[in-house]
């Protein structure tokens, strides 16, 4: 064992402890039970458990994230039992339906996040701060070959990585669950998850309920880690800082992230949930134990985001190189700032709105209950405070990364840099002014309609300066096309689509018809993956050699992308199809009238192309890390500073100061760069 | 005013600061037993809060000029400042958002269960501690450590009255009245849900608040700060007035705005 690869060494601990760990489950639910259930939750999370950690263990030795998943395990353990027991002394039953009671199972959850940050080593520093004690500014990481991203690290890049990584993973997740359901609905009548499937205790259409309200939570919590990833890594080498303003924080709110997806897919087996990624009460007042780990989960998954938010303002304002007054930052910061100042503010509310259902369940207390005197439209107020601003979060770095890619590869000046700048913070601003357009058939006042309606509007304005500069950058531009300005060009007609088809839903009298169904859910898959997913792939195709050193494959690329663009457009525009004809969202069945069996039909299938697609990429990304072409030098020819020095990217970022000394994007004239490196007293040249 | 120069006209602001405040809260004590006047309440509400920011969390520091050394302590703990009042504009959204909560559930009623002398006595109890939090950090400031562990000590002792007289005292009387959460009970509508978490979330940001405090008292007796390096303290005492803040907002919300029903 010892000379093995520790991947694969990894990899057989696996197979044979998650095997084990199911063989424990099934034999725990024979002692509960007295029956054999193969296809219960128990043995299901203790293979997933056993397995895991073991994988973790077998590549990384008993530290770092191995350590911080057997100690939430245990902490939530410890959490839950102390609540038995305090539920035992009050005289109520100390346990429950999924062993634990719910009571014991949210606080268990939170006691298993907090063991997990201390398990992991990510406070270690600052509980050493607060016992008076000094802490050197960088820490030798115990590995420096790939096993340093599976432990505590405070370099900005290893943690751009990790978010990046992360974000794949959980996306490949979701996207197994989307897969899942979008099988059942390939023909109407139940065929695939039946009412005689059992899965996890429970049975087909409880199962599509489950898989698609987490499909929805899981994707919204990898694109807030994917853009953590894109703007960690690169943020601080555009400024020329050595890392982000706060590295131990910055650790902190990627570690965090990792126990909350944890909750978020426990959910699945502690009875599911059913209310979509909204999570409305009344119905999420009475879903299953799930509910509660779905809301833990996305309540600690917020404050990730708020807390890398914070770390990026303040690394913008404070960490800027000589020379680059606002006006000449680079325009992927313009809108990592606006994201950031939404993330910061709004997640409070969505995190709010989630804490006060949690305690309705836990205490009775009424704020959701009509029947108690409170308000279930409130809950909607304060969810879609956050939840569409939330929107623009997802998209405006997404936005920010076609804006600084275009120029590169049409070799023009960016359109309109100061418009394009100011529209991120206006569209920032004016998404704060529009949440209620969720509402229009919520019977909220009447009165708030119209004006919700002309808000939403008003945040075209913005957009379209966006969509002007990009066609006017374009504009007689001499255009090549690899990989990464196929996926921004790509984006950039997907999220027309997307951005298009916001008006109908935003006009009172149509979304009457159209809110709920399907037409809905072909809006914002454009829109997402137009303003999120796209331009994530063509930053990862682009950024990628930057860390590696080497290139993904080219062919690869083109593959992806020209498989997975008409699967897209093919399946978004047939989901607004079938909406108009009156297909409703988020139901397992649908009536054989409608006449849209062959165009559901057709929509699995393009789901499956774009998965294909997707596992192309896969491949690429991880083929690529240690056999790709090399790439060190300045591939793309950007004047972009951190393409001014080679690839990968040293440990310690610029070894040099430098100062900024022209336009970031005067692309084909004839000037002396954009940033110019500042050579130390008699330094050497090169 | 706000750049004072030396140790003694700095302790002076802070105490006429206080006294400022001090009126200010009895005057909104006595106009909401004496008349139904929302809106002055907010104003004067708005006015503590502008005294509290500007003098005792000295936000204008947001702006000052740290140098050009980007590895100077100076530069840093402008950072760390920076740093500190995001994460508390975040934080300030909870808040608002439970503020909005009571707005839409209770509107211009409270409930009637709550002892306004205890409720009072709480506020006074956790003004008078930013008081003295003023003076420890102003203390620090002029390098007199002991001064400072004698004033956040009190500060401390303070801040615990309030969470006991909060959690142990309020809380029971008012349940004992008949406010609950409703465990179950469905004739209790909304107002005690609102009650008990508002009151809970502040004092949690309380309870994080003493440790803090205890653990920058700790680090003095050790000996970690000096009148040049204390951002340990500073961020601290502009932590804790952020607490005092959001009761300056709480307080008139639950015990004087409205009628009680
Ligand atoms: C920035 C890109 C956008 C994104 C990422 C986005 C995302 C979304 C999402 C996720 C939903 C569904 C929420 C749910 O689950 O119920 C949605 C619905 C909606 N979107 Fe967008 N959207 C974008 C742009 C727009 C624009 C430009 C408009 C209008 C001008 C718009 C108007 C609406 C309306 C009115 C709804 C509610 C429809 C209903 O539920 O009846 N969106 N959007
Ligand atoms: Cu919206």
């Amino acid at each position: 064992m010892k000379n093995m690869n520790p991947f694969w060494r990894g990899m057989l601990a696996l197979l044979v402890f998650s095997l084990a760990g199911y063989g424990v489950g099934l034999g725990l639910d024979v002692l509960v039970d007295g029956k054999v259930n193969f296809s219960g939750p128990v043995p299901g999370v203790f293979a997933l458990f056993f397995g895991f950690t073991a994988f973790f263990l077998g590549v990384f030795g008993y530290r770092g994230i191995t350590r911080g998943l057997v100690w939430q395990v245990v902490g939530t353990l410890i959490g839950g039992l102390f609540v038995a027991l305090i539920r035992l002394v009050m005289g109520l039953p100390a346990f429950g339906d999924f062993f634990f009671t719910e009571p014991s199972w949210v606080f268990g959850g939170l006691t298993g996040v907090l063991s997990f940050i201390v398990g992991v080593g990510v406070v270690d520093d600052w509980i050493k701060w607060a016992r008076g004690l000094d802490t050197p500014e960088h820490h030798e990481e115990h590995y420096s070959d790939w096993r340093k991203y599976f432990g505590v690290s405070v370099d900005h890049k290893v943690i751009g990585v990790q978010y990046t990584v992360t974000a794949l993973l959980l996306i490949a997740v979701g996207g197994l669950f989307a897969l899942i359901f979008r099988t059942e609905l390939a023909a109407s009548k139940l065929q695939f998850l039946t009412d005689q499937t059992q899965l996890f205790g429970q049975n087909g259409p409880q199962l599509f309920n489950t898989l698609m309200s987490l499909h929805g939570m899981i994707m919204i919590v990898s694109i807030l880690l994917g853009i953590s990833g894109i703007i960690n890594y690169v943020v601080p080498l555009l400024l020329g800082a050595q890392d982000m303003a706060f590295p131990r924080l910055n650790a902190f709110s990627y570690w965090i992230a990792v126990p909350a997806a944890v909750l978020l897919l426990s959910s699945l087996f502690l009875g599911g949930f059913d209310t979509g990624w909204t999570g409305y009460p009344p119905l999420s007042a009475r879903a299953p134990v799930g509910m509660q780990m779905f809301f833990l989960g996305v309540f600690v998954a917020g404050w990730s985001s708020v807390l890398s938010a914070l770390n990026v303002l303040v690394t913008v304002v404070r960490m800027r190189s000589v020379g680059m007054t606002a006006m000449k930052m680079p325009i992927f910061v313009w809108a990592s700032v606006a994201t950031s100042l939404i993330a910061l503010t709004a997640t409070q509310f969505i995190g709010l709105s989630f804490q006060l259902v949690m305690f309705q369940r836990l205490f009775g207390m009424g704020f959701f209950d009509a029947a108690k005197g409170g308000n279930p439209i409130l809950f909607q107020h304060l969810f879609w405070f956050y939840s569409h601003p939330a929107v623009y979060v997802f998209v405006l770095p997404g936005l920010g990364v076609i804006s600084e890619l275009l120029p590169v590869f049409v070799r023009k000046p960016l359109f309109g840099y100061r418009w394009v700048a100011m529209s991120s913070l206006g569209i920032a601003l004016v998404g704060f002014l529009v949440w209620a357009h969720h509402m229009f058939t919520s019977g909220m006042n009447e009165y708030l309609r119209v004006p919700f309606m002309y808000s939403t509007l008003l945040v075209a304005v913005p957009t379209g300066v966006k969509f002007f500069s990009w066609v006017a950058t374009i504009w007689k531009g001499r255009i090549s096309t690899p990989t990464p300005m196929l996926f921004a060009l790509g984006a950039i007609v997907v999220f027309l689509l997307g951005g298009l088809t916001g008006p109908p839903n935003a006009t009172v009298s149509t979304d009457l018809h159209l809110h709920d169904t399907y037409f809905i859910v072909g809006h914002f898959h454009d829109t997402i993956f137009g303003g999120f997913v796209f331009p994530f792939f063509a930053a990862l195709y682009y950024w990628f050699p930057k860390a590696t050193g080497r290139r993904m494959n080219e062919t690869l690329g083109k593959i992806h992308f020209w498989l997975m663009t008409p699967s897209f457009l093919f399946l978004t525009l047939g989901m607004m199809y079938v909406g108009l004809i009156g297909m409703r969202r988020r139901i397992v069945d649908y009536d054989p009238a409608l006449l849209i069996d062959g165009w559901h039909l057709a929509l699995t299938v393009s789901a499956f192309l774009i998965a294909i697609s997707v596992l192309v990429f896969f491949y690429n990304f991880f083929y690529s890390i240690k056999n790709g072409e090399k790439a060190e030098g300045n591939l793309w020819h950007s004047r972009s500073p951190e393409w001014q020095v080679p690839s990968p990217m040293p440990v310690h970022n610029y070894d040099r100061p430098f100062e900024v000394v022209g336009e970031p994007y005067d692309y084909g004239l004839n000037d002396a760069g954009y940033v110019k490196f500042i050579e130390s007293a008699g330094g050497k040249h090169g | 005013m706000a750049h004072s120069q030396d140790k003694h006209s700095a302790l002076g602001q802070g105490v006429t600061i206080f006294i400022y405040l001090a009126i200010l809260t009895l005057l909104e004590y006595f106009v909401a037993v004496s008349f139904n006047a929302t809106s002055l309440l907010v104003v004067m509400a708005v006015s503590k809060a502008a005294l509290v920011m500007y003098y005792y969390m000295h936000i204008y520091k947001l702006g000052a000029d740290d140098g050009a050394d980007p590895h100077s302590y100076a530069y840093k703990t402008g950072t760390n400042r920076f740093g500190l009042w995001l994460f508390l504009l975040s934080d300030g959204f909870v808040f608002a958002g439970l503020l909005a909560t009571r707005i839409n559930l209770l509107g211009f009623t409270r409930p009637h269960q709550l002892s306004q002398i205890l409720g009072l006595g709480v506020t006074a109890v956790l003004l008078i501690s930013s008081f003295f939090m003023n003076r420890g950090e102003t203390a620090m400031k002029y390098g007199d450590r002991k001064g400072f562990m004698l004033n956040t000590a009190i500060t401390f002792l303070l801040g615990l009255g309030f969470f006991i007289g909060v959690i142990f005292v309020e809380w029971r009387l008012a349940a004992a009245e008949g406010l609950t959460a409703s465990f179950g009970n469905p004739a209790d509508g909304p107002m005690g849900a609102v009650f008990y978490i508002m009151t809970g979330m502040h004092a949690f940001h309380v309870l994080t608040g003493l440790i803090f405090l205890y653990v920058v008292w700790n680090n003095a007796r050790k000996g970690v700060y000096t009148a040049e390096k204390h951002w340990g303290v500073e961020a601290a005492a502009v932590y804790w007035h952020f607490v005092d803040l959001v009761w300056i907002f709480f307080y008139p919300a639950l015990y004087l705005i409205g009628t009680a029903v």
